[in-house]
């Protein structure tokens, strides 16, 4: 059988594609290297999923190789597997989009033509997009509508225009400590925002609302809820889905994609025929599995004429910090409304989307509240050391484990600013290290530009301005290079010359008449917000051409 | 100058694995926990000890909380030492962590750990606990321990909720309906 439209990953840069042909009629069929779960299976098992890492492959059957990158051109090399240094997010149908939180930012209209607006920094690949804000507005509202996106719009400085006057959700329910937190802001002459969500607060779009479990983030939804590329989408939709297939290699000839191969559970090698291709695997396995597609045709890797392949790997650059609130300075009505669990913080900060510095106006980015995830393992793991940085455990350990516990909650802070694309920091193979399957694994080049902490830096200053107005104690947070696995992007740049670009500006590869790769790769800039929401709006936009394609050729 | 301890550990093994096993995995959750670890002085075996016999001691030593509140902590080191998403490399770990803890029981008190008396067992561990291996152990350690402690009552450790009761936790919804192992 050929398949009209063949898919690789099934997470947000796929699913909208597979959804939106098969509603059209056209034979579709997804490859997930990862299981098939479904809200029936996912639990709240904090060992399973957060200790045992249960939905991503352990490191030592599929593993990368890090070279992390000095600004003079050295690098230290690092094992994945020898390191524990794990750049998988989410192999299950439905991808990482899972596990998310769900906090849903658009990108400002500035962060499409980032080089034009606030002009070259030193170092740095910035470029401005190929296409523009008001290019991905419709299918920003359409995510919206279609995946659920629950929240309030509020009239603040850097409010990127919409086309829906609000939300079609509104707001999950909130912890009273939100309430502290706007009358903190408000004093300091901020906005606050709340933070919107693709979670659906009441049952709604064939899934069930919010029950309020107290475990988002990292966990399976077990409503539906959240809007997950698996719930939102691939259940709604008839497109043929083979979990447990890993695809190793695309074959093709000058112009076309022929077949994909992938390796079944029991690594069989299997193949399917298809008119379209669309790489969706995460940026990382997506520039792999290209590269790993090479032939005599593409003897650098397939769709690999310009070079470019792999270049500029962008993550969200920033970091986290945390605030603690003692019962010692609080009412007991604030005692009990801090230890109320379930609702949600949600609450943002874009005050500072750009700021001035030094006489010039520089790109800022979004500080995201939350309160500090309910994994109790985690939390009282955390308790281990004391402030001088020494172990202790027996009866010392036992009372300060207890008091943070029962008497006190954390408020962190997450900064997300742009992660500037560099030479340094790539995807390439490592042909020296081969993953269970015998192919060659994923070697990520790291480096983090000099800007980028500074921006970081200046951002969590502001966060622990708010904290410390709310009268959190114990505030500290960290701004560092080390990059987030989950904000990934870049590696396949879209552009208009097909000499310094991988994809068009419709994500189909320059080299390639029927490859298309529609996950976060196709981004030459990141923006200063989480990536998922604009990976789904994208993968919309990618379906509307790829489907005008195929009717061109039944016609 | 080296003198041999431990024939009444070589025995009590002798015992352990003349234990009928029912299948294959239980043999195997059995044998890891419970094979022979050689504490040596450089020249000379010194004695024979187990690694959850040395564990389970110093994790009640390390965190004595958890036994009075009935975690069946031992139940969990057994799921942990055979579990096949931790890596080899900490099982490996853990258990050489046994014979060098032993190792420096002998070298001060001339005694393996689990003979010696409450303070001499913590003096050790606070010696150890300056070394580079032995915080990372006892870190581990105290970890699995509040896995044990905190983790679903479904691992069979966290008996009752006993753990989470002492903290006012309540576990995020739906529960496991089965140990991830």
């Amino acid at each position: 059988m050929i398949y009209d439209v063949c898919i690789i990953g099934s997470g947000a840069g796929g699913a909208p594609i597979a959804y939106e042909l098969s509603r059209a009629g056209f034979r579709v069929v997804v490859l997930e290297k990862g299981e098939y779960y479904t809200e029936d299976d996912f639990d709240k098992d904090e060992l399973a999923v957060t200790r045992r890492d249960k939905f991503t492959p352990p490191l030592w059957e599929q593993k990368h190789i890090i070279h992390e990158y000095k600004k003079n051109g050295s690098f230290m090399r690092y094992d994945g597997e020898e390191y524990n240094w794990s750049f998988w997010n989410g192999s299950l149908v439905g991808g990482s989009s899972n596990l998310m939180s769900g906090y849903f930012h658009r990108m400002k209209p500035d962060d499409f033509r980032l080089r034009s607006v606030y002009g070259a920094i030193e170092g740095a690949n910035v470029i401005d997009w190929a296409i523009s804000y008001e290019e991905l507005e419709p299918y920003y509202d359409k995510v919206e509508k279609v995946i659920g996106v629950s929240g309030q719009v509020v009239k603040h400085t850097y409010q990127e225009p919409r086309s829906s006057k609000d939300f079609p959700y509104p707001p999950l329910k909130e912890n009273k400590v939100a309430q502290w937190f706007d009358t903190a802001c408000f004093d300091l002459g901020y906005t606050p925002i709340p933070t919107p969500r693709a979670i659906l607060p009441y049952n709604a779009q064939e899934r069930n609302g919010c029950y309020y479990s107290n475990f988002c983030g990292s966990y399976g939804c077990a409503s539906g809820a959240k809007g997950s590329a698996r719930a939102a989408l691939l259940q709604k939709c008839n497109a043929k889905i083979i979990a447990n297939a890993f695809v190793y290699k695309l074959q093709s000839d000058a112009k076309r994609v022929t077949k994909a191969y992938y390796y079944s559970r029991y690594g069989l090698s299997h193949s399917i025929e298809a008119k379209m291709f669309v790489v969706a695997a995460q940026p990382i396995e997506s520039v792999r599995l290209l590269l790993n597609s090479k032939n005599k045709h593409y003897p650098n890797g397939l769709a690999n004429s310009s070079g470019e392949l792999g270049k500029n790997l962008i993550f969200s650059a920033g970091g986290s910090g945390s605030g603690r609130f003692v019962f010692e300075k609080l009412s007991k009505k604030q005692q009990k409304e801090l230890m109320e669990i379930g609702v949600f913080f949600n609450r943002s900060l874009q005050e500072w989307y750009e700021y001035q510095h030094n006489g010039t106006t520089r790109k800022g980015g979004t500080i995201d509240f939350l309160f500090e995830h309910q994994n109790i393992i985690s939390r009282v793991n955390s308790e281990i050391y004391d402030d001088e940085g020494r172990l202790i455990w027996g009866e010392a350990l036992e009372k300060k484990i207890y008091k943070n516990i029962t008497q006190s909650r954390v408020l962190t802070f997450e900064v997300f600013n742009d992660w500037l694309p560099t030479d340094l920091c790539s995807i390439g193979v490592d042909e020296s290290v081969q993953d269970k399957f015998g192919v060659n694994v994923g070697l990520i080049n790291l480096y983090g530009h000099p800007h980028d902490l500074e921006v970081g830096e200046f951002l969590a200053q502001k966060a622990v301005g708010v904290l410390e107005k709310m009268g959190a104690v114990d505030i500290s947070y960290s701004i560092s290079s080390a990059p987030s696995p989950n904000l990934v992007a870049g590696g396949c740049r879209f552009g208009y010359d097909a000499k310094t670009s991988v994809l068009d500006k419709n994500c189909k590869a320059h080299d390639v008449e029927n490859l298309y790769v529609s996950d976060a790769s196709f981004m030459p800039t990141g923006g200063s917000v989480p990536y998922t929401w604009t990976i789904y709006a994208n993968s919309f936009r990618v379906a509307d051409v790829i489907k005008k394609e195929l009717a061109k050729e039944e016609i | 100058m080296c003198i041999p301890h431990g024939t009444m550990s070589l025995k009590r093994k002798k015992g352990d694995f003349l234990i009928p096993f029912l299948n294959r995995r239980e043999f195997l959750l059995y044998s890891f926990a419970t094979s022979a670890v050689f504490i040596t002085n450089g020249c000379e075996v010194n004695g024979i000890t187990t690694p959850l016999e040395t564990l389970s001691q110093v994790q009640k030593d390390l965190f004595p909380k958890s036994k009075t509140l009935g975690i069946n902590t031992q139940h969990y080191m057994r799921i942990v030492l055979n579990h096949p998403r931790i890596d080899d490399k900490t099982k490996t770990f853990l258990k050489n962590s046994v014979a060098w803890l032993n190792e420096s029981a002998y070298e001060r008190y001339q005694k393996k750990y689990i003979l010696l008396n409450d303070e001499h067992r913590q003096k050790l561990l606070h010696q150890i606990s300056t070394t580079q291996w032995g915080e990372r152990w006892i870190y581990k350690l105290l970890s699995f321990g509040f896995e044990a402690m905190l983790g679903d009552p479904v691992y069979g450790a966290n008996i009752n909720e006993a753990g989470w009761r002492w903290l006012k936790f309540e576990g995020g919804r739906p529960r496991p309906k089965k140990a991830y192992l």
